[in-house]
């Protein structure tokens, strides 16, 4: 997968967050991981399909998904992920999904589509994607951490 | 009763030619914005069946106010309404979840007419939801026998949007007009089974064994798509490449789909499947 092909789905991540009350968007490292991923706690699976195929993911430790959650639902207090707060975070993946396939489309590839998100909750389970290779991008959102794998093809 | 319609507009003019096709097409103008600053609010006061949405509204936009929308109720029923309309924006807006597009100058007749077809039943949709889980069924024996050349019984089982993994799950996304996720899930034990059925021969380790059951989902996902399609042509469903979970006990959740489920008693063992989709079309005025 071409590397540069990961660009518009963080510029999505950068324009949707602040849009969904977060300020500081930082990206802290990009990591080249193989087909097989480990879930940090909590992890966002949305298909793609199209000229680019695959899976977009979107994880974080169980404890980061209650701040972020927390914080999405303006401060209530989030001490289990329960329905509301899965269906917060998993409409967060849809955005940015949304979003990247905007953008996707801007740059002159169009005709994607994504599938509703999917959450799976279960700290240190693999994830064999259908890549052999994923692009992995840490950001940190207002201090919580969240990954982005990319495993396109 | 009238139906219950709640106007977002930044100009006043705006809101009040639409609030009068509104009052004219037989609605019922139960809450105005004029921004994303007390759109929840007025929304959660006056609780309408629609909203209508302009999209070209200084700070945060239609869709950004969209987004704030559905984030605080999924279920909100969103027209656009405004001068715009292109290819770009008409996916954006079926990738949110907007519900349906009018074109300003505003019609009553259009406007009456887009918000009917949202709010009636999709005939379509319910078709998908009617023969899903029977197609599946179908194409789960149908796999089953085909690649493992023995028969196994497929029952529909209890609908939910949550479960605990047995060991492997398969999660695929299903893209089309209506966008949903199917969900293959059994215990190691079954997928070795599986695999050894199907290989003729133990499989050489743990990554032959997922792969193998990815695989088996994909051919029961894409059989059951394609038996859709050409049930329905305008559903065009198509199958995303699988992501498979396993390792470490899995908590799996579709939110705000209610999936439908088949339990599996195969040779090999136990196995569920559960599919659902969610309404994702636009409709265009």
């Amino acid at each position: 997968m071409d590397v540069n092909a990961i660009n518009p789905i963080l510029d999505a991540f950068v324009n949707i967050l602040p849009q969904l009350g977060f300020q500081q968007i930082d990206k802290k490292g990009v990591k080249l991981e193989d087909g097989v991923l480990t879930n940090p706690g909590l992890i966002i699976n949305i298909g793609v399909m199209g000229p680019l195929k695959g899976a977009i993911l979107i994880g974080m430790t169980v404890d980061n998904a209650k701040m972020f959650a927390s914080k999405m639902m303006m401060g209530m207090e989030v001490t289990q992920l329960d329905d509301l707060a899965q269906s917060a975070i998993s409409e967060m993946g849809n955005m940015v999904c949304a979003n990247a396939c905007t953008n996707f489309s801007q740059e002159g590839m169009s005709g994607l589509d994504i599938s509703p998100p999917t959450l799976l909750m279960g700290k240190d389970a693999k994830i064999k994607l259908s890549v052999p290779k994923a692009v992995g991008v840490t950001f940190s959102v207002d201090g919580i951490e969240i990954i982005v794998y990319v495993g396109l093809f | 009763m009238s139906i219950r319609v709640m106007v977002v507009d930044d100009s006043s003019f705006s809101r009040a030619v639409i609030a009068e096709a509104l009052v004219e097409g037989g609605f019922e103008v139960v809450g105005e914005a004029e921004s994303i600053d007390s759109l929840i609010q007025v929304y959660d006061e006056c609780k309408p069946q629609v909203v209508t949405m302009d999209i070209a509204m200084p700070g945060a936009d239609g869709f950004e106010c969209s987004k704030a929308l559905i984030l605080h109720d999924p279920k909100v029923k969103i027209v656009l309404v405004s001068s715009m309309k292109d290819e770009e924006t008409e996916q954006e807006a079926k990738r949110i979840g907007i519900a349906g597009y009018v074109q300003k100058p505003v019609e009553a007749e259009d406007l009456v007419k887009i918000i009917n077809s949202v709010l009636a039943p999709d005939i379509v949709y319910n078709s998908l939801e009617e023969w899903a889980i029977g197609v599946f069924q179908e194409a789960m024996e149908q796999s089953i026998t085909r690649m493992t050349k023995t028969t196994a019984v497929v029952k529909v089982g209890q609908s939910l949007n949550h479960a605990v993994s047995q060991g492997v799950t398969v999660v695929i996304g299903i893209i089309g007009k209506y966008s949903g996720n199917m969900i293959v899930d059994l215990s190691v034990e079954a997928s070795e089974n599986l695999s050894k059925i199907v290989l003729r021969r133990d499989a050489k380790n743990s990554e032959e064994v997922v792969a193998l059951v990815a695989e088996f989902a994909n051919v029961v996902g894409g059989v059951a798509c394609s038996m859709l399609n050409k049930k329905e042509k305008a559903f065009g469903l198509r199958v995303a490449p699988p992501s498979v979970f396993y390792g470490k006990e899995t908590q799996i959740v579709s939110p705000n789909i209610q999936c439908r489920v088949l339990e599996v008693e195969a040779d090999f063992g136990q196995m569920t499947l559960s599919v659902g989709f969610k309404k994702g079309s636009v409709l265009w005025m």
